[in-house]
């Protein structure tokens, strides 16, 4: 006799249930979420989005009641990892790290399969990095127009590879400082890019600042100017490129989380003030400025202005230096 | 004396009932996943990391360091009894290893490698003790032209590599070399070989080259000629596990110069052990009076890569503790470990943070000899892998080898990829074509071609750079003689032989 009603009611439950799996309808955000959330990292593990965002993501796992799950899909300028992306339900349960390195590689690759500026939504920025600009003690030269004057034509600056963050604002910085007969040399790695500046085969080194942060400290190379609008807290007699003599030179890298467009915009709401929270606390803040990064959010609306803003910056970059694209 | 004194700091730290158990956990984990074909250490550290940031920094570094170098230990054990190796580096060891265990001398193979690894963990260990800093300073003053010469050294010595027809050799690692070109070009940022398709733009990956050239052609061949590998099916019992004298002999030398193979080329911060463990089988088999053995069971064909793949891990920390350079992609990983919880390697870490540095490196020694208790009363187990029905075996090392290559960067193409090239290797091989000339072309190609356009750049295009810089010079000078040394040689043997026919 209840059997009906009851076998009816266990159908429709199901049925809810499948339905909200496969619909691909935007998540509710009143239960949101309701499992663990994915982020696909576009890096490998180890990396500094890799432990920016495995930091930060503890914190914001707990405020949201729910774990973060990292998931690292490295390679290809972060094809990979959006193809990943784009292929989960926009309920805001998988979330994709995009970083500068994303904005270049839209101008390295011609014909992605598909679209970042629209087919993915911004939730906020999470971490700003500086890039360094540095010379080996011994070379004498404890500033960068001294060292420029007198190198001139002969300067060598080492990077990592062409169509990376480093290499380009390599690009941009000897375009900017009027030093085009520079030689911009490849390495593959920035342990590499040290070493060359070790053994002072190079005159000027550009990376990030995080990744040399222990040589830096340790005395073995020492930097001439950086890269931010504003001085880095971590070394604040270092002058920015401007007041090192170098106008209209600023590059500051970056970490952002992002969703499927699609996704419930009271979801994204909810969690780019949740990150706002994590980002604002002193722990939070304190590991992240041990690895010389500054720990900060923004809205949406500024996070895709940014995210625009160095596609056509970087797009600039890659055509006048010749940067061969796919 | 002070450096003794400091050593024991480091035994006081590592010997805690803690840093034990991490350095017990940390090398078991990396002996299991260096057993399982193409599961590498560098997965399971990044997978491993994160776990550390709420241990202390020792006790973090204890355990990514074992899980490192107690791979290397387990990498060679598929090699010997499946021909199928547990990573790159050790797809050398198939060579001699594989050939002794259809000889039933799998155990005696297995107890070899085990001491070989032990030895040459040992002794890079002793460098790193007493002479890091004077090492990691000597290493990085290695320049583009000094890199190119060493690797000109290694692709000549890889003509060794194959049995039979050199040409086949040579015309293999062109292949290897033309392999290492696809992805971008790292000087001019140039897309080579990658045909539109975005996945093969950072390149082939070795662990999928090294998995389906070597296992996945291994098990096509088993299923092609459609028969059981009988080795090693007798118990083992000690004393069918303990070498002869003769081979005993063959271990000695080859095993010593297999450690200093591999320490000098794992402090080269981006040579990375593949090169050590193919540079040491190569020497050996260039300096044998019986070349005709390798290839059939030689012992020095398995004791010295296996040295040399321990040594050059364990070398591989001198750059990256002493200088803050780590020599490949797993010191990085480690190296970000440490930089979370504050700590930047670099000179000032052996004064600074002395109690962290001195605790590693006890924790080197220790995590080798827990390895080498570990490892020696596992062989009779892992002997009895080949009692398995081959029904149920190969099956399931196909299926570890998809998850390994997988798990690398997470990549489907990779997959197909080394599916791909298992079946190219089974054909290759069974037209006499060697796969491990093709791979240290693949290793070599891009260091030389890299090395040599950024040494030009350096000098400002002049050639002479190369016999100018004296380490450079040096190196292209060894090359020459193994070149005149192997033709001497070849029409020595040549001329013998037109005597000895009738």
């Amino acid at each position: 006799m209840y059997l009906r009603p009851l076998l009816t009611f266990v159908l429709t439950l199901l049925l809810t249930a499948c339905g909200g799996e496969n619909s691909g309808v935007a998540g509710d955000p009143a239960s949101y979420p309701n499992k663990p959330v994915r982020v696909i990292i576009p890096f490998g593990p180890g990396g500094l989005a890799d432990v920016t965002l495995r930091l930060a993501g503890e914190p914001l796992g707990e405020l949201l009641g729910e774990r973060l799950v990292m998931e690292n899909r490295p390679g290809a300028g972060g094809v990979a990892a959006t193809t990943t992306m784009l292929n989960a339900d926009p309920d805001g349960h998988t979330l994709i790290v995009l970083t500068n390195g994303t904005t270049i590689a839209e101008s390295l690759f011609e014909d992605l399969p598909y679209n970042i500026t629209e087919e993915l939504v911004p939730i906020s920025a999470v971490a700003w990095f500086d890039l360094v600009l540095l010379v080996n003690p011994d070379s004498g030269y404890s500033d960068l127009q001294s060292l420029l004057a007198a190198r001139g034509d002969d300067l060598r600056i080492a990077t990592i590879n062409p169509g990376s963050t480093q290499n380009l604002t390599a690009e941009l910085f000897t375009s900017r400082a009027g030093m085009d007969s520079a030689t911009i040399i490849p390495y593959r790695t920035t342990p590499d890019v040290l070493g060359a500046l070790l053994r002072g085969e190079v005159d000027l080194a550009i990376d990030a600042y995080t990744a040399l942060k222990g040589a830096i400290d340790n005395g073995q190379v020492r930097p001439v100017a950086v890269t931010g609008e504003v001085r880095n807290p971590a070394m604040p007699d270092v002058p920015i490129a401007a007041e090192a003599g170098v106008e209209d030179f600023v590059v500051t890298g970056w970490n952002a989380l992002y969703a499927r467009a699609g996704t419930d915009p009271a979801i994204i709401a909810r969690l780019n003030s949740e990150i706002a929270a994590v980002l604002a606390t002193g722990d939070i803040k304190a590991r992240f400025s041990e690895l010389g990064v500054e720990a900060r959010g923004n809205t949406p609306e500024a996070m895709q202005q940014r995210l625009l803003d160095d596609i056509v910056k970087w797009r600039g970059v890659i055509q006048a230096a010749g940067i061969d694209t796919l | 004396m002070e450096t003794l004194n400091l050593l024991a700091m480091g035994f006081e730290q590592a010997l805690t009932p803690e840093a034990l158990m991490f350095c017990l956990l940390g090398v078991s984990l990396g002996t299991f996943i260096g057993v399982l074909p193409g599961i590498g250490s560098l997965t399971t550290i990044a997978l491993c990391l994160p776990l550390t940031f709420h241990l202390e920094p020792l006790l973090g570094l204890i355990m990514l360091a074992g899980i490192f170098y107690g791979a290397q230990y387990g990498s060679s054990t598929a090699s010997i009894l499946l021909n199928v190796p547990g990573s790159a580096p050790a797809a050398i060891t198939c060579l001699d290893g594989y050939p002794m265990s259809r000889q039933g001398r799998a155990g005696i193979a297995l107890f070899m490698t085990t001491i070989a690894s032990f030895i040459g963990g040992s002794f890079a260990i002793l460098l790193l003790v007493f002479f890091a800093p004077v090492l990691a300073n000597f290493a990085i003053s290695f320049s583009a032209a000094d890199y190119f010469s060493i690797m000109i050294l290694a692709l000549t010595a890889a003509s060794t590599l194959s049995v039979g027809s050199p040409v086949k050799g040579l015309a293999m690692v062109t292949f290897g070399l033309l392999l290492g070109m696809v992805g971008t070009d790292i000087n001019s940022g140039q897309f080579r070989f990658t045909f539109g398709i975005p996945a093969l733009t950072d390149g082939i990956n070795l662990v999928a080259l090294a998995m389906g050239l070597f296992g996945v052609a291994e098990i096509l061949n088993n299923l092609n000629e459609g028969k059981v590998p009988q080795a090693g099916q007798e118990a083992i019992t000690l004393k069918n596990m303990m070498p002869t004298k003769d081979d005993w002999k063959a271990f000695r030398y080859s095993c010593m110069r297999g450690s200093l193979i591999g320490s000098f080329i794992g402090m080269l911060p981006g040579t990375g052990p593949t090169i050590a463990t193919f540079m040491a089988y190569a020497g050996e088999k260039k300096l044998s009076h019986h070349p005709e053995k390798f290839g059939h069971g030689a012992v020095e064909g398995i004791s010295a890569p296996e040295a040399a793949n321990n040594a050059s891990v364990q070398a591989a920390f001198i750059p990256t503790l002493t200088l803050g350079v780590p020599g490949d992609a797993i010191m990085a990983v480690m190296l970000g470990g440490l930089l979370v919880h504050g700590i930047t390697p670099g000179p000032q870490l052996v004064t600074t943070d002395a109690a962290l540095f001195w605790g590693v490196v006890a924790s080197f020694w220790i995590g080798n000899v827990l390895l080498l208790i570990l490892n020696l009363p596992m062989i009779g187990l892992w002997v009895k892998l080949l009692s398995i029905p081959y029904r149920f075996l190969f099956p399931a090392v196909l299926f570890l080898i998809c998850i390994g290559v997988y798990s690398v960067n997470n990549n489907r193409v990779d997959v197909l990829l080394t599916l791909g090239f298992g079946v190219m290797g089974f054909f290759l091989n069974r037209h006499g074509f060697a796969s491990a000339p093709l791979l240290l072309g693949f290793v070599l190609g891009p260091l030389i071609e890299e090395n040599f356009r950024r040494a030009l750049v350096l000098s400002d295009s002049s050639l002479a750079t190369f016999v100018e810089r004296p380490i450079s010079l040096v190196f292209l000078v060894l090359t020459a003689i193994l070149l005149v040394f192997s033709l001497w040689r070849k029409t020595g043997t040549t001329h013998s032989r037109s005597q000895a026919a009738p």
